[in-house]
């Protein structure tokens, strides 16, 4: 219990009286590595929403562990596609949002908020890419913009929405193997929600598995990704 | 042309257009990046017909343009979030509703025709000292308040999700802009008419951003354009003996055009 970072206690999740996740209970621990995965429409980003404090449970509770007494800092890397190409953003302009929420109100980012953004730049080896324009980057140099901007806010937990989603395989395992080195380097815990097979099946140490009856069955990869398990998941799924 | 300072109604013409447009071309990189530029459009028109309102039960007609203008932009913050209607319907149906009611109103008006030309078409020749003060206050706040709350504005437009998850209040800060941008068009609609106000808050920014790389950039870009444009069409009107308030947007239009063709050859 000690080890619990995020606690899902009997949580029930939807819009108005339109429930799509139900009865959830399960813990996330420090230092994991998490893909979350099911069906198109199964309520994953609505999961991801509710972790963030975004969406507030219809019934039950998500409790965040504090560190030292100080609330759980948590990043969230939102899915590239939703950001608007006509801002004309430089990548540090883009990584210094992370630490917005640490600013205060009504006060500029600081110097040291632009050092600190330009670290987790070069952290994810794109400090060099600076001073350019993110929306002329690449789908997989945008990616890592993004990560370094929730980095920027010192995150215990990260969430990633779709992190390698519209990537080939190789750019998607560029992107996980540095989501991999992130969590080893500073035992941030890590959880991702995905569509895509490959990236659980690659890079996954757990696996929340949202079934179609709109539960959460968490387990070991291996386990998760047994064929029965999957057909339990996406068997009502329509095609 | 420098006699041009000498004549009292021009210096308060320059000022009045210098002020307008230092008030409105950075809040244009906004309009145009949040997809409302026919919210000053139909805006216009709601405060138009809220003087035609205010003229036939004679009442002061800036108050009554202030309240609407400001409880349009509010509705628009609201709208926004709306996932049953696109917000171009409503806009499109305020922009006809305004029009149309302006006209009704000012014909029964005493004062007809006159005060609603001078509603639609500005009358930047003739806006008196007090409004010019009024003008400084209130553009000098909603300038103060887009540059200390530059990041919530950003992050509130650009992600709001993210800014959420950071903790930062987006339907707060969204109406905040919402107000403040209410305020600026009232009085600038007040002070040098419809056409000139909507222009302002598009063509500066829109032109910015065909070529600049930075955020930063576009508010500095946008600003500047939108002051000479001003100048310049302050003077030509005067040397060439044209309608102030159109020049001046016909040099806007001008400007923006030169800014889209230089990034269409760009292949930006």
């Amino acid at each position: 219990m000690a080890n619990e970072l995020v606690s899902v206690r009997g949580v029930t999740l939807g819009y108005g009286s339109r429930i799509i996740l139900k009865n959830l209970n399960f813990a996330i621990e420090r230092g994991d590595f998490m893909g979350v995965m099911g069906p198109n429409g199964s309520g994953k980003t609505t999961l991801l929403k509710a972790l963030l404090g975004l969406l507030t449970p219809l019934a039950g509770s998500i409790e965040l562990a504090p560190r030292n007494g100080v609330p759980l800092r948590v990043g969230y890397v939102t899915q590239r596609e939703r950001l608007d190409s006509h801002f004309p953003l430089s990548s540090l302009e883009v990584a210094v949002m992370g630490r917005f929420g640490m600013i205060g109100a009504m006060r500029r980012p600081r110097r040291q908020d632009y050092e600190i953004a330009r670290g987790c730049l070069r952290r994810v080896g794109m400090e060099h890419r600076a001073a350019l324009p993110y929306r002329e980057l690449s789908g997989g140099q945008q990616q890592r913009i993004l990560i370094a901007r929730a980095l920027a806010g010192e995150p215990d937990l990260l969430l990633l929405d779709e992190p390698t989603n519209g990537m080939d395989l190789e750019a998607e395992r560029a992107i996980m193997e540095l989501l991999l080195d992130l969590q080893s380097e500073k035992s941030t815990t890590i959880v991702f929600v995905t569509h895509l097979l490959s990236a659980i099946e690659h890079f996954a140490r757990r696996v929340a598995l949202i079934t179609r009856d709109g539960t959460v069955i968490i387990g070991a990869k291996e386990q998760m990704l047994a064929p029965e398990t999957i057909a339990r998941a996406y068997a009502s799924q329509e095609l | 042309m420098i006699d041009l300072l000498t004549v009292p109604f021009m210096r308060h013409t320059l000022i009045a257009g210098v002020l307008v447009a230092l008030g409105l071309a950075p809040l244009s990189v906004y309009v145009v990046l949040r997809r409302i530029v026919f919210v000053g459009a139909a805006v216009a028109e709601i405060s138009s017909a809220g003087v035609a309102l205010a003229v036939l039960f004679q009442v002061e007609p800036f108050s009554v343009a202030l309240v609407l203008t400001v409880l349009t932009f509010l509705g628009f913050s609201r709208a926004a979030d709306s996932p049953r209607l696109p917000l171009e319907a409503l806009i499109g149906m305020l922009y006809a509703g305004g029009s149309a009611a302006a006209v009704l109103l000012i014909v029964k008006a005493p004062r007809g025709e006159g005060e609603i030309l001078n509603v639609l078409f500005g009358n930047i020749l003739t806006v008196p000292v007090p409004l010019l003060w009024a003008m400084v206050a209130t553009f000098a706040i909603v300038g103060a308040l887009q540059f200390f709350a530059s990041k919530e504005l950003l992050i509130s437009a650009y992600d709001p999700d993210m800014a959420r998850a950071l903790g930062i209040n987006v339907n707060f800060w969204n109406t905040v802009f919402y107000v403040a941008l209410g305020f600026a068009v009232a009085i600038a609609i007040r002070g040098v008419g419809a056409l000139l106000t909507f222009t302002l808050l598009v063509a500066p920014g829109a032109a910015a951003l065909c070529f600049v790389r930075g955020l930063g950039a576009a508010f500095v870009v946008a600003t500047t354009m939108g002051l000479i444009a001003t100048v310049v069409g302050v003077f030509a009107s005067y040397v060439f003996d044209f309608p102030t308030g159109p020049t001046i947007v016909a040099i806007l239009a001008a400007v923006f055009a030169l800014s889209y063709a230089y990034a269409a050859v760009r292949g930006s």
